[in-house]
């Protein structure tokens, strides 16, 4: 288990990770989700020890990273793909990190089996495409069999069957009582990939919770109309208390009133009706949503006083 | 829970069998295994990149080359040399001239060991790996200075014999077993060795390429030529102290009065490498990746 306590990390005066407290569970896939820039990275960056936290802590089963003799066999961490010498063969690339966590050499030889990387092992780190230089990163990450694993976008440069591949491997490393946290900038990603949620922005933390959940709590939903009597039909609807908003010269938008209420009413008043649906927000708009909630009440702290009632 | 008799004959510390099943395993290792792992683990790093080997073949060559073409010309004017010349003359001297060109090569080579991988942002791979930050700069500095050597003690040993080969119809040469010879060439080696280990420290430090190539090369190259503007005796007195003319000592036959003793240029040098190997440990462990 990962766990982050009031971590915060201060570069000069600009605060990167602002008091930050999560649990990441064993046995599932959490996501790490927020705008680019929002702290996600430094975050992970002080996971792994490469920065230290200004103030609190972050810690794998209740130790500190720095704490690990052979940390490759306990967390296995894909941070910056391309972070490789461009003249050593992906192969050799393996062998010495292998050889610094004393990794049997046989391992390096099946991680890269399992990447789909056994032909390109010779080939110098700098002539892989930019998928492969993923995969590559993600065989490390494996290497030493680790309990725990962190990927930083992880999907970035892969093709639409990569795509497909790391999202099966995430699930499958869960499946097998692993502690996988993944962050994205891609809400839709997450939504399929993830068990969890770790919303972030501006190094704050804006919410967490199970992913059906997330999806049930934040998505609005909103009637679709398509109708020649738009304007009548817009009319009945607002008396009904609806929120309506006009979108074409036939289509309406309806808050506040069921999809069926409004087939209802429609009928009612004898009002022919070309389509009639239940829209749900996309998760992407939730999660903007989210983010530009707390960026406004960043900008404005003053203003929500008096205009909370 | 024991009781509280049990706990207080128990011996300070020894750790009972309920903590030490709690503690996992990976903490327990010392850090010997830790050393081992990093250490190869650089090995690896510097025999798998092409470049390395290329610096190293050059650092070879330029020993060799030097050394010989200098005592080449030496001989072939050994009748018109002036008595001062023949009076000073050191028998490795001239042999052990690329050792000036060597030191740079081994340099920029020391100085890449560290630089290469935040150029290439691996450092994070390499931290990521082994946390502990000075074994890692102890493993990079025992691996380089090791292979620094066994080149070095190549190097020296051909250049050496085929120099003193050179010099023998004009019955100048020297045997290994002379007195101060032995020490002279392992000298030579020990200075190659001990610039390296410096240009590790300074790339570890400084962290950019440029910056730490700039500064070895600002202290190996123009700093000697300023300390002899200064007034004298002040430049005789610091050029000794200087990292080269430490090196130059340990690699004397003859004692020059410009120079310090073997010993004390050991010493200087030994000094000079212990102040940046610390400097580039306080800057690993204190600095963000």
């Amino acid at each position: 288990m990962i766990a982050a306590r009031e971590l915060t990390k201060r570069y000069g005066p600009v605060v990167a990770v602002d008091h930050l407290s999560f649990t990441v569970p064993q046995g599932e896939v959490t996501g790490f989700l927020g705008p680019n820039g929002s702290g996600k990275s430094t975050t992970m960056r002080l996971l792994v020890g490469l920065d230290a936290p200004s103030s609190g802590s972050i810690t794998i089963d209740g130790r500190r990273y720095g704490e690990l003799r052979f940390p490759l066999r306990e967390v296995g961490a894909l941070l910056d793909a391309d972070a490789l010498h461009p003249g050593r063969s992906a192969r050799n690339h393996l062998v010495w990190l292998a050889d610094s966590n004393r990794i049997p050499r046989r391992r390096v030889d099946e991680v890269l089996a399992s990447v789909g990387l056994s032909e390109a092992g010779h080939r110098r780190a700098g002539e892989l495409s930019l998928g492969m230089g993923q995969r590559l990163g993600i065989a490390a990450a494996l290497l030493g069999d680790p309990q725990v694993l962190i990927f930083d976008e992880p999907i970035n440069g892969l093709d639409p069957e990569g795509i497909v591949w790391v999202r099966h491997l995430l699930r499958s490393l869960a499946a097998e009582g692993r502690t996988v946290l993944v962050s994205s900038h891609l809400m839709s990603e997450m939504a399929v990939t993830a068990d969890n949620l770790i919303v972030i922005g501006r190094g704050r933390l804006l919410a967490t919770g199970r992913v059906a959940d997330f999806i049930e709590r934040s998505s609005g939903h909103h009637v679709r109309v398509v109708t020649p009597d738009a304007d009548v039909l817009g009319e009945l609807l607002r008396h009904k208390g609806g929120v309506v908003t006009r979108d074409g010269p036939e289509g309406l938008t309806v808050d506040g009133v069921e999809c069926r209420d409004v087939g209802i009413l429609a009928a009612a008043a004898g009002l022919t009706i070309y389509e009639l649906s239940t829209q749900h927000a996309s998760l992407e708009e939730a999660f903007m949503e989210l983010t530009h909630e707390h960026a406004d009440y960043r900008a404005m702290p003053q203003a929500g006083a008096g205009s909370a009632a | 829970m024991t009781g509280s008799a049990g706990v207080a004959v128990e011996p300070p510390g020894v750790v009972g069998p309920g903590v030490a099943a709690v503690r996992p395993p990976a903490v327990a290792t010392g850090l010997g295994p830790v050393l081992a792992g990093a250490t190869r683990s650089e090995w690896t790093k510097l025999r798998t990149v092409r470049s390395t080997m290329w610096a190293l073949l050059f650092t070879a060559v330029s020993t060799v080359v030097f050394g010989v073409l200098l005592t080449a010309l030496e001989v072939s004017r050994w009748d018109q040399r002036s008595l001062t010349e023949i009076k000073g003359f050191d028998p490795l001297l001239y042999s052990f001239a690329g050792l000036n060109v060597a030191q740079l090569s081994v340099g920029v080579l020391g100085v890449l060991v560290m630089t290469s991988e935040y150029a290439t942002g691996s450092i994070k791979l390499t931290f990521g790996a082994t946390p502990q930050r000075a074994l890692v700069l102890a493993a990079k500095v025992a691996v380089f200075s090791a292979v620094v050597a066994a080149v070095s003690i190549v190097s020296c040993a051909v250049v050496f014999f085929t120099c003193q080969a050179l010099l023998a119809p004009r019955h100048a040469g020297v045997s290994i077993t002379d007195p101060h010879v032995l020490r002279a060439v392992l000298g030579g080696v020990v200075h190659i060795v001990l610039i390296g280990a410096i240009a590790v420290g300074l790339g570890a430090t400084l962290r950019r390429t440029a910056g730490a190539v700039a500064l070895l090369f600002a202290v190996l190259l123009v700093l000697p030529g300023l300390v002899t503007l200064l007034p004298s005796p002040w430049n005789d007195d610091i050029t000794r102290y200087l990292p080269n003319s430490a090196g130059a000592a340990m690699s004397a036959v003859v004692r020059f009065p410009n120079l310090l003793s073997p010993l004390a240029g050991f010493v200087v040098l030994l000094a000079y490498t212990a102040a940046v190997l610390g400097a580039a440990t306080l800057v690993l462990l204190r600095r963000d990746a």
